[in-house]
């Protein structure tokens, strides 16, 4: 009776499940059509000028002049003295990235614990309590929040009250990414093997105990690893928040397409290519670390 | 007595049975995994629990272990209900149990696995310092040192053997100390002749007067020749309850209608 | 007696680094100067305070629902576009199309996954304010912006999860005398469809965020009026556009969760 009847029931669920699949797709295809006749439709799409020879003809001296031709001096990207000027501001935007990570790590670490549903609730040890669920409840919103609001944004919100420098700007990328990271080590926790932690509260640990002897362990090289890849977000993003933090290569290549100084240009972007560059190579180094095998 | 290992804290009544079993059901959302279980089991005693895959052996052990707690019934042991709120040091130096899968942290070192018996003793700053400066080493050494894996100490845990990290789990008991030393199915993923060993590892864990071992076993062999007591389980019941020696005969003759083939050594 | 592990292998070692890392970073903040603005304090105090209400009148409700459709189309316009970059490239890439043992197969794979590496390394807005800079500020420079660097994170990922699927399958496709192109159309890209469609759909909720900060450079949308409000110092107006974009990104969410999940279920 019951095998006969539980294939159909499986087989009905899968197809209404493949009919959601698909009607989603439908949505999404027809929201793509809707987007694109929007912007064709609304206004000024700018596909227009593509047809117009002057903009292929601006776009052709732009180009020149980011290769540094057509000026009388030697564009910067040549001249040493203008690399060792300029590098400060690559200096300063690789701290600011790194303070950033600090800021992110150091509040998801102090957090995600709490943020864990099978610690809230007890599961591997402590004891379950209300606070404890307010709490839960409290981070897990914490880090929705910071993370949906984007980096950009908070540095548009922290300007507001912090002088410039690389710290309004690390705090933006920081917040951001401390609700990343916090989400991330909290679902790590929750998908983590419970009896060590289990077999160690039998034999008469207590939570710091297991926090430092079965939980940590577990998960910290996870952590690290997911803290390296967010650095390698965080170097691309950091001109970006430059722009309006008032700090590092971001400002300085504003200002610098602002005044037309396209060779400057071409020059901070080949220090930002470099800084990407070296950052991966580092977090790639340091996260075969992290496995430490 | 074997290095590393602590004199055994004096029971208050010398007389009374090391722990009581009393009238205990345990029921979970399909099944009756205990059905009114009753046993005492004394001092000096090595039990093992037999019966077919399902029966409620690792249940059983669960209880003694203060893991679980009975739906009704009482477990005590050494004179003190479990199902009170004991002092998590005081429930460490009751009873310490190896389950099966050994439960030991795969990233640490060695010695931080055999060194958490060592938990229940120690405070938040203790355990802390440990992380960098191993507290109580010379128990570790020792411990390992009588379970022949001495030179793994600072190795990854995660790194080393199946029969080595039982050895390891073993030597977290022995610092742990317990009176009631409980493992679940020890020897059912080994090869005979390191069955041997590991029986006799873990006899010594109980070598001294005043401690008990408790296991769950599938190889009737071996319960006699290692064994002073079998119980046997079956859907949730207390079965039999014999000397140890009488076991194999009590199985060819199927005196208790386990079947032969349950009873037969099996991989689970 | 304590045998000393390679100290690189310690976890300490990589935990002590890290550590100093961020200690250097901390050397550079200004610490002599005061680290607020003259009257910072209150206005951080203001802006808090405004959350109590956001700003809901109709009108202004009007104006975000309008400023959230202009960054939505925008973030769906570049997902097409990144998808139709990404993923021909992200099949050169993977090396799917040329056998094993042709001459081709290397520099195809490796100039695909330069091209890749490249639109990738450069951050959208940087791509933003290249392009207002040559073309002229349009949605079209906000789409190609956005487009090229999600081009190059779709077709690395495409490129990983063709390259991770199981041989067995395709062995049997080969020895029944498939050619490179049936074995991707009828094994490669069957299996690891649901892998495909889910990852497209979480950059495509990241893509939301990033056409909302495109405002920077000019283009309409959440991040401008989120902009202009800042302006004005309507903080409880910033408030509800905040809550819009968490919302929208929090719909999203859910939807490809959802998705995921039945296709993985099925
Ligand atoms: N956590 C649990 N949830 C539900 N049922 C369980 C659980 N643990 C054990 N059982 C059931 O209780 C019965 C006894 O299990 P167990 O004690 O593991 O037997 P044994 O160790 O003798 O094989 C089995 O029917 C098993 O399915
Ligand atoms: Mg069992």
């Amino acid at each position: 009776m019951i095998e006969t009847r539980e294939p159909t029931g499986y087989r009905q669920r899968q197809r209404r499940k493949l009919t959601f699949a698909r009607l989603s797709f439908y949505t999404f295809l027809a929201l793509i059509a809707v987007a694109w006749a929007y912007i064709f439709v609304e206004g000024d799409s700018g596909f227009t000028l593509l047809l117009e020879g002057r903009t292929w003809d601006n776009a052709g001296k732009f180009l020149t002049r980011l290769a540094g031709a057509g000026q009388d001096e030697r564009p910067a990207f040549l001249q040493p003295e203008q690399w060792w000027a300029t590098g400060r501001l690559a200096y300063n935007t690789l701290a600011m990235s790194v303070l950033a990570i600090g800021i992110a790590g150091f509040g998801a670490f102090l957090t995600f614990i709490f943020a864990a549903r099978n610690i809230s609730s007890g599961s591997l040890g402590g004891t379950p309590s209300r606070l404890g669920a307010a709490v839960y409840y409290f981070l897990r919103i914490l880090y929705a929040f910071t993370r949906a609001v984007p980096e950009l944004v908070w540095a548009m919100l922290i300007v507001f009250f912090l002088s410039p420098g690389i710290l309004p700007g690390a705090l933006a990328l920081g917040v951001h990414n401390l609700g990343i990271m916090g989400r991330l080590a909290a679902e790590v926790v929750e998908d983590m093997d419970p009896a060590p932690a289990r077999a160690m509260r039998a034999s008469g640990a207590g939570i710091f105990q297991i926090f430092l002897y079965a939980i940590l362990p577990q998960t910290l090289p996870h952590f690290i690893t997911y803290l390296l890849y967010r650095w390698e977000v965080v170097i691309r993003t950091t001109v970006v928040v430059g722009f309006v933090s008032a700090g590092g290569l971001g400002l300085e290549m504003r200002l610098n397409l602002s005044f037309f100084h396209y060779d400057q240009v071409t020059l901070l972007i080949l220090w930002y290519l470099l800084l990407v560059t070296g950052v991966d190579f580092l977090s790639a180094w340091m996260r075969k670390m992290a496995r430490f095998e | 007595m074997p290095n590393g290992y602590h004199s055994t804290p004096g029971l208050k009544d010398a007389t009374a049975p090391l722990a009581v079993v009393d009238n205990v059901t345990k029921t979970f959302p399909r099944v009756t995994a205990l059905d009114h279980v009753a046993l005492t089991i004394g001092a000096g005693e090595r039990v093992a629990l037999v019966g077919p895959s399902g029966s409620g052996k690792t249940t059983l052990l669960n209880l003694l272990s203060g893991m679980a707690q009975p739906d009704s019934g009482v477990v005590a042991v050494g004179g003190r209900d479990l199902s009170h709120n004991l002092p998590r040091r005081e429930l460490s130096s009751l009873v310490g149990i190896i389950h099966q899968q050994l439960d030991l942290v795969p990233q640490l070192p060695v010695v931080h696995n055999v060194l958490a018996g060592r938990f229940g003793h120690w405070g938040v700053l203790r355990s802390f310092l440990s992380m960098l400066w191993p507290q109580d080493y010379h128990l570790a050494v020792a411990a390992l040192q009588q379970m022949g894996i001495a030179d793994k100490i600072q190795e990854r845990t995660g790194h080393l053997s199946g029969g080595e990290q039982q050895r390891v789990a073993i030597a977290r008991t022995m610092v742990q100390s317990p009176l009631l030393v409980l493992a679940d199915e020890p020897v059912s993923s080994v090869d005979p002749a390191r069955a041997q060993e590991i029986l006799q590892l873990l006899l010594a864990l109980t070598e001294d007067t005043g401690r008990a071992l408790v296991a769950s076993m599938h190889t009737p062999y071996l319960v006699s020749q290692f064994f002073s007591r079998a119980i046997g389980l079956k859907d949730g019941q207390v079965h039999f309850d014999i000397p140890a020696p009488e076991l194999t005969q009590a199985i060819q003759s199927d005196l208790y209608g386990l079947g032969q083939e349950e009873s037969i050594p099996h991989q689970d | 007696m304590r045998p000393a592990r390679p100290l690189l292998e310690s976890p300490h070692f990589l935990s002590l680094l890290l550590l100093g890392a961020v200690a250097w970073s901390l050397t550079g903040v200004a610490w002599g100067e005061p680290l607020l603005h003259t009257g910072g304090g209150d206005s951080a105090l203001d802006m808090l305070l405004a959350l109590f209400p956001p700003d809901l009148s109709p009108a202004f409700l009007l104006v975000c629902l309008q400023a959230a459709w202009h960054t939505l189309s925008i973030a769906l316009a570049s997902i097409t576009l990144a998808v139709l970059i990404g993923f021909p490239l992200g099949v050169m890439a993977s090396g799917a199309l040329v056998s094993p043992d042709s001459r081709l197969r290397a520099p195809l794979m490796l100039s695909s996954r330069f091209v890749l590496g490249t639109v990738r390394s450069i951050h959208e807005l940087v791509w933003a304010v290249l392009l207002v800079a040559a073309i002229g500020l349009s949605p079209l420079a906000a789409i190609v912006a956005l487009g090229l660097p999600y081009a190059g994170i779709l077709g690395r990922i495409y490129a990983e999860f063709l390259e991770d699927t199981p041989e067995e399958p395709l062995t049997a496709l080969r020895s029944a005398g498939a050619s490179s192109w049936q074995t991707l159309v009828f094994g490669r890209l069957p299996m690891c469809t649901p892998d495909l469609v889910s990852y497209t759909f979480y950059r495509f909720e990241c893509s939301i965020r990033s056409a909302a900060i495109l405002s920077f450079v000019g283009i309409r949308g959440i991040g401008y009026e989120i902009q202009l409000s800042l302006g004005d110092l309507l903080f409880s107006q910033v408030w509800t556009l905040l809550l819009a974009l968490l919302a929208i990104v929090a719909l999203v969410d859910f939807w490809s969760g959802r998705v995921r999940q039945s296709l993985l279920e099925s």
